[in-house]
């Protein structure tokens, strides 16, 4: 063996000895303020919130039906999508979530005299994206297990939902932090730090167990989230982390930032990502223009939108990330006809290297919340 | 991407911001959330405690819905409180205020 081999083996090894720290010490964290919340928690009485409320806790399906459809580079695709949310809580503290996506994905096929000009052709996907078991112990903690999203970053666990996206177009860094499966299967421990009347520290940690079982993939990965959110202000700024400990083993990191100024309504947000393979970041603003002199009522429903976002390659690039750089400009106009209906449009450029782009996007989103049975009645 | 093509796009990107932040300081006067409740006015200036957790935490990530089935009230407040991290305080507030 060459001495270059050699010094490969030990820092191979080394490198698994970290990892295997690294998942003893997290399984430690996550374990010991379980078993300490575990202790205070059993044999309290719980707080009778229902002597106070007329609120009920039935089982709920909710979720969102969807219906897109995007042009790009002048080729259109059909994208219908059912997104169904199960809950089904168990007493006050601990609640069964789950959602599943099925997403349709329709391209014209190619014909020998022109590309994507025949008839419209494709399939329907399936994705678990999350069916965890929650226990909220405490405001301080809520114990996660099962398969959950991947807390990284705003845009995988908070935005993506097709109803609540503003732009259907996801960011360019969406991958960072959540490639490959963009769920975990494991444990997530998240909560409040620490609360004052003025701000209060949020976190969750989490760790990942591989699993190849079908639709349930997860790699093993190790990470967590933390940001501070200031009320009165509705500002909120957080840092992720994640480390994959399978195939390639990389840190991934964001940077995210919120902001709801009560003197007008604006909501912005921006995240910066950042992992071996590219980082960038995407700002968007959205406003609705309550306050318009004509026809106020009308405009209370409208959404204008913008968006800006660059990604640049490192290292080759892939690995759900572009090979080449790219920046896209994106506006977008929706309607919120009612709470649940939203009619969506938006028009991007994409600049990249590979050539130049438009992309168009129309459609509707519709989002619902049905009880699973009557329950009581207010 | 050369540096020169970089340094305009950062150059655009500080232009929309000083843009929006104009915007937002132009928009001098206090506007209320476009939804909420429809029997409530969700400003920050809100005297119900559990309005004022409403205004401040539930249209971080979405639009909030405009009316619950009181039915379901318990469910998706559960649900919301792992998503916004809410105490068990400001769910029994918000519990009180969105089903009284
Ligand atoms: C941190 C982000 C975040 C905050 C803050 C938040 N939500 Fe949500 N909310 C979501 C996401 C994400 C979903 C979609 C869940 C899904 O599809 O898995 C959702 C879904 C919902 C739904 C649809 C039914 C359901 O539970 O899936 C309702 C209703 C709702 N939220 C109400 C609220 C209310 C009321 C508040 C204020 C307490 C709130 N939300 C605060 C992120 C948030």
């Amino acid at each position: 063996m060459t001495t270059q081999s050699a010094n490969r083996q030990i820092w191979k090894r080394k490198l698994r000895l970290i990892d295997r720290c690294t998942l003893r010490k997290t399984i430690g964290l996550l374990v010991l303020p379980s078993c300490i919340l575990l202790g205070s928690t059993v044999g309290r009485a719980q707080d009778d919130l229902r002597a106070h409320t007329t609120a009920g806790y039935v089982p709920v399906i909710s979720g969102a039906f969807a219906y897109i459809q995007n042009t790009s580079g002048g080729v259109q695709s059909l994208v219908p999508q059912i997104v169904p949310v199960l809950l089904a809580p168990m007493g006050h503290s601990l609640l069964l979530e789950s959602r599943v996506e099925f997403t349709g994905f329709f391209q014209r096929e190619n014909l020998p005299s022109e590309p994507f000009s025949g008839r419209f052709a494709g399939k329907v996907y399936k994705t678990v994206d999350y069916a965890q078991l929650d226990w909220l112990a405490d405001s301080h903690a809520t114990i996660v297990a099962g398969r959950f999203i991947l807390p990284f970053g705003l845009y995988s666990e908070r935005l993506a939902p097709v109803w609540i996206r503003n732009l259907q177009d996801t960011p360019f860094t969406y991958s960072i932090g959540t490639n490959p499966y963009g769920a975990a299967d494991g444990f997530m421990l998240r909560g409040i730090a620490a609360s004052l009347p003025s701000a209060s520290i949020q976190y969750s940690a989490f760790m990942s167990a591989h699993s190849s079982t079908n639709e349930l993939q997860a790699i093993r990965a190790v990470g967590g989230d933390t940001s501070f959110y200031v009320p009165s202000k509705r500002v909120e700024a957080g840092l992720s982390y994640q480390r994959t400990l399978e195939g390639y083993q990389i840190n991934n990191e964001a940077a995210y930032f919120s902001w709801q100024p009560q003197r007008a309504s604006v909501d912005l947000k921006a995240e910066y990502d950042r992992n071996h393979y590219g980082d960038g970041y995407w700002i968007e603003a959205a406003h609705i223009p309550q306050q318009f002199p004509v026809a106020p009522d009308f405009f209370r429903h409208v959404q204008l939108v913008g968006r800006m976002e660059q990604f640049f390659v490192r290292n080759g690039g892939g690995n759900g990330l572009a090979r080449v750089n790219e920046q896209r400009p994106e506006v977008g106009l929706n309607f919120q006809i009612r709470d649940d209906w939203r009619l969506e449009s938006s028009y991007g450029r994409l600049f990249s290297h590979n050539g130049n782009s438009n992309t168009w996007n129309f459609g509707f989103t519709y989002r619902f919340i049905w009880p699973l049975w009557p329950g009581r009645k207010s | 991407m050369n540096d020169q093509v970089r340094k305009r796009w950062l150059l655009a990107l500080v232009a929309s911001g000083v843009c929006i932040a104009t915007l937002v300081a132009a928009t001098g006067q206090a506007v209320p959330a476009a939804t909420g409740p429809a029997h409530a006015q969700t400003t920050a200036m809100a005297a119900d405690p559990g309005e004022k957790i409403f205004a401040a935490n539930c249209a971080r990530c979405h639009t909030p819905p405009m009316t619950l089935n009181p039915r379901v009230t318990g469910t998706i407040l559960m649900h919301m409180r792992t998503r916004a991290r809410l105490s068990r305080k400001d769910e029994k507030l918000l519990l009180q205020y969105l089903a009284p």
